[in-house]
């Protein structure tokens, strides 16, 4: 499994789940997964879905920038580095963001977020 | 140990050591550490101490803005995000930079560089 596809293929996944079907991204993590965004620390599937959905716009979109992936270990992880703009309903001008997700192999033979971490980059 | 004291200790010897004694950063890296700067790949402790010390700039200042951390797995890694600042000498404006560290401990208590992204954040 070429790890550039896979992490093309997550990240594509991920944003335009994020931006169509935000509910949808709770099946991405599991009970141990951690997500930090903007510093604020959330562990489990459920509370990181759930800070997900209370963010205070209802709709986004995503434009992927960068995406850059590396063999994280021995335990066939990997680590997904991305940059990108997201733009919200009303807003002039899209913000930009890099986010960092180290994926593990499922053993039906696709990939969880074990750790999200997200940042706005602010000028 | 405190994750968040190991990435914060981390952080501040990884850019000071880059600002000041850039040959040392070899110290950081094992053989299968793998680096990614600006999209392009590098891989072990001299190949990318040598991509380090091509970079066109004599000097450097690191000014570090975000550190996020967490625990990557039961292996006993750590993932690091940082965002900050790079001055370089002559430039006015400081170029803006995301860059993630996965970190592996050592036998002798320490950690090295087991995956390291850099992004450089344009406006």
């Amino acid at each position: 499994m070429d790890p550039n596809a896979v992490a093309k293929a997550f990240v594509e996944h991920y944003y335009s789940t994020f931006d169509t079907n935000r509910g949808g991204l709770a099946n991405l993590y599991q009970d141990g997964s951690m997500l930090t965004f903007e510093g604020q620390p959330f562990q489990g599937a459920q509370n990181i879905a759930a800070k997900l959905a209370s963010l205070p716009f209802q709709q986004c979109q995503h434009t992927i920038t960068t995406v850059d992936c590396q063999p994280s270990g021995p335990t066939g992880g990997m680590v997904v580095f991305v940059s990108g703009n997201l733009q919200l309903a009303g807003e002039q001008h899209a913000l930009k963001f890099s986010q960092m997700f180290h994926l593990m192999p499922t053993p039906q033979g696709s990939f969880y977020v074990q750790n999200d971490i997200f940042r706005l980059n602010y000028a």
